[in-house]
């Protein structure tokens, strides 16, 4: 076990295995200088906003453009905020911090353990962050950072929020889990199930963030209504989305609906997949469907390929246009993935744009993506209406990032779902920006508990 | 007869109408495969005029997914190999398709070994054909090699330790006439060299055929052409033949020609190095991704693969031999994404 935050005085400075670990559960549910830390607390307050500073210096924003996002998060007006949503002394009601939080983030979704670790100090609570031994880039740079304002910084601070790094131990892991008031995990499904096999204490909560899925949707008649550079930022928000942590965080879009009224399906190929699927395996043509398809139908097919095309002609605008590109190794994984789309049915048409972007026509709603196909890879649907699509949402769904949709749609769409899933649901371009409330959680709420006054 | 015979013109005007055949066979027997060409626009019909022109399927899809030409009922053998992620590839044969392999893998041997079967000295041991649970790639490649030879004699012991005497008595007995060696590239290295260098062992009679690869020999700093130049010094073994082959084309080997520089692919089989940005074709010198092209896959749509193995070709109709040469560079790394779903490693 290694101490990243705070970095002790004398590097060498080891709080390895057995003392180490009582050491750290002694000193850490000691009374800090100044007193028991509060909601709200002011000593984290100003740790947290000379963080926010540090974050938002050009040199460090320039270098990691995710770390300016978490600086504007922990800004002050930002702060005031969020514990003033709290309603901590509103009505009889008053908020507690939980008390020792134990948090267990990504390994590679470089900065989200610090927007949970944030939350839960703001809430006055003390905090173990399990970081990973394989940080670098951001999340080097943000242990830096903290390191870096704890000379400011009240002592409390560094008596009450520690950041360790240890190779795999259970005993040390299931020692500090049954020390914890609250759990915090972060990952794969595997590691969360396998980190509830340590039991936590009688009164003790769980918080885990396993794996999710999410989608993008756009409504073609909210597409054809705006206009060119509407949809250049809307095309821009999405590539975004796409592209960042290599389209394998929980909010990356694996799926893209295109939302048009008379729905062509399945049954009677879209006009553009028509020339392409007509052939079948065993040689029988497959235009029955397309004759079949009233004029209604291929009008609103028509509106479809036309706006795929713009899509895909902005798409490629947009990448080029920042360079982005796959590597060999990832454009070999986005072959693998999608051709073994095609050979199970699920995908009726596969077509590279270049190495970026893979282009993938999904069959029906039965065959939407939720895993991860390599970095750049869209799976499209034409789908009649977000109700349509309502029944194929599973719980595991995350988030609906969306373009061409009105308030009440959306909300439409909410109650259709009737709780299927999808926890937020947001305009094309903030997939992947944390908010507060995550995976249908208001943090800071449960970072706290709740103490009820009757006079 | 030789099965190195097809110079380049030659080798593309006999192979790309029987490849175009297959790829209609397979379209036509394995719906798997046909919904990949439908789906990446490869109609019925669609002229090919260059081999290269031909769709290719990545070689990891027959870990991912069962691709077939063959009803059940036919499957005489399903070959698996183990990947280094733990996931498998599955080739299926039927009985004619096993013959074939056998068939041309042993044509192809001849060109280096002659037309008699060999003594032949195994540089492993029993146990990784008699240990059932340790059954591996390796010893597939083993036991599929050990019918090229006679009287075999493993090198090392039932521990995997060299044993002396039975090198030494295979010596005695074969060793003033051409004999075969087999083994994998780093266990010849590690076991057979140092053995009989360390005992002034004569190879000079020997035909070493080996495969598998230099990344198990990179920190030791060799690489072929210091292998060869050992060997020759220190044992005088001369006749020394690399081969780059792969389950999931089974029955072919690229070897390496008399002259030790270069791959060579036999009469039924061509490679194509493709640029891993544009996926077109690249000329000599140009390094890029290894396609491997075969005519034997009947039963398994395995005729046209994309392998993750980056490789150059180093001249065409050129050297000892007619057709493509080429040398294997490397291994491409497996993507790996950075999401939050994969964490924690080590976590618990």
């Amino acid at each position: 076990m290694r101490s990243v935050f705070p970095v002790a005085a004398d590097p060498g400075v080891d709080l390895t295995a057995d003392p180490g670990v009582e050491r750290l559960l002694a000193e850490i549910t000691d009374e800090p200088a100044g007193g028991r830390l509060t909601v709200g607390d002011e000593r984290v307050r100003e740790f947290l906003i000379a963080f926010s500073r540090r974050l938002l210096k050009p040199d460090l924003a320039r270098r990691h453009p995710e770390l300016g996002s978490l600086g504007f998060f922990l800004r002050k007006g930002e702060l005031a905020r969020a514990v003033e949503r709290l309603g901590d002394g509103v009505a009889g009601q008053r908020r507690a911090p939980r008390g020792l939080v134990l948090h267990f983030p990504p390994a590679n979704v470089d900065t989200i353990f610090v927007y949970s670790w944030a939350l839960s100090a703001l809430a006055g609570n003390h905090n173990i962050v399990r970081v990973s031994a394989r940080a670098a880039g951001a999340a080097q740079a943000v242990l830096e950072a903290l390191n870096d304002v704890l000379a400011e910084a009240h002592p409390a601070i560094a008596q009450t929020q520690r950041m360790i790094t240890y190779d795999r131990d259970d005993a040390l892991t299931g020692a500090l889990i049954g020390a914890c008031d609250l759990r915090v995990l972060w990952g794969g499904d595997q590691s969360v199930t396998e980190l509830r096999g340590h039991p936590i204490r009688p009164l003790a909560r769980d918080l885990a963030f396993p794996d999710r899925s999410s989608f993008a949707a756009i409504r073609v008649a909210g597409w054809q209504a705006s206009t060119r550079e509407q949809r250049r930022a809307a095309v821009d928000g999405f590539a975004n989305d796409l592209y960042w942590f290599d389209q394998a965080a929980c909010s990356s879009p694996r799926d893209l609906f295109w939302i048009a009224p008379t729905t062509v399906t399945a049954a009677a190929p879209t006009a553009d997949e028509v020339t392409a699927d007509a052939p079948t395996a065993d040689g029988v043509t497959a235009d029955a469907g397309a004759a079949d398809t009233g004029a209604a139908d291929a009008r609103s097919a028509d509106a479809v390929t036309t706006a795929r095309a713009e899509f895909d002609e902005l798409l490629a605008e947009v990448v080029a246009r920042r360079g982005w590109g796959v590597d060999p190794a990832m454009a070999v994984e986005k072959h693998v993935a999608t051709y073994g789309l095609a050979a199970s049915g699920a995908a009726t048409k596969v077509r590279f744009n270049g190495n970026a972007v893979a282009n993938v026509s999904l069959a029906g709603l039965g065959d939407v993506q939720r895993r991860w196909l390599g970095a750049g890879t869209i799976c499209h649907l034409t789908v009649g209406s977000l109700a349509e699509l309502a029944p194929a949402i599973q719980r595991k769904d995350q988030t609906l990032s969306h373009y061409g949709f009105t308030m009440s749609e959306l909300d439409d769409f909410v109650t259709t779902l009737a709780g299927r899933g999808i926890d937020r649901i947001v305009p094309f371009g903030r997939a992947l920006t944390f908010a507060g409330t995550w995976d249908g959680l208001d943090l800071l709420h449960e970072f706290t508990r709740i103490i009820t006054i009757q006079a | 007869m030789s099965v190195f015979t097809l110079p380049q013109p030659d080798r593309e005007a006999q192979l790309l109408p029987r490849l175009v055949e297959l790829t209609e066979r397979h379209r036509a027997r394995s719906a798997a495969y046909a919904n990949i060409l439908a789906a990446t626009g490869n109609d019925p019909g669609r002229p090919y005029e260059r081999i290269s022109d031909l769709p290719w399927l990545p070689v990891r899809l027959f870990k991912t997914h069962e691709l077939k030409s063959i009803p059940d009922d036919e499957v005489f053998k399903v070959l698996t190999s183990s990947g280094t992620t733990g996931d498998v590839s599955r080739i299926h044969l039927d009985k004619a398709a096993a013959a074939a392999q056998t068939r041309m893998l042993g044509r192809t041997l001849q060109a280096v070994l002659g037309p008699k079967r060999l003594p032949m000295l195994v540089v492993d041991t029993t146990a990784i054909i008699r240990n059932r649970r340790s059954f591996s790639a390796r010893g597939a490649g083993v036991l599929g090699m050990i019918t090229f030879g006679r009287d075999h004699v493993w090198a090392l012991d039932e521990d995997g330790r060299p044993d002396l005497e039975a090198v030494r008595g295979f010596l005695a007995r074969h060793g003033g006439a051409p004999f075969l060696v087999f083994g994998f590239t780093f266990m010849v290295w590690l076991h057979l060299y140092e053995l009989a260098r360390a005992n002034s062992l004569d190879l000079t009679n020997g035909i070493l055929v080996h495969s598998g690869g230099w990344k198990k020999l990179a920190d030791q700093q060799v690489d072929n052409a210091e292998f060869r130049r050992a060997f020759q010094a220190d044992t005088g073994l001369t006749r020394i033949h690399n081969f780059y082959g792969m389950v999931e084309q089974i029955g072919v080997v690229y070897l390496e020609g008399p002259e030790g520089a270069s791959l060579y692919c036999p009469d039924f089989a061509d490679v194509v190095i493709r640029d891993p940005r544009t996926w077109e074709p690249l000329p000599p010198g140009k390094p890029g991704l290894v396609e491997v092209i075969s005519t034997l896959p009947e039963s398994y749509p395995g005729h046209l693969l994309l392998t993750e193995d980056l490789g150059v070709i180093d001249g065409i109709d050129d050297g000892a031999w007619p057709g493509k040469r080429f040398s294997i560079l490397g291994r491409l790394p497996r993507a790996e994404a950075r999401g939050c779903s994969d964490t924690l490693v080590g976590a618990a």
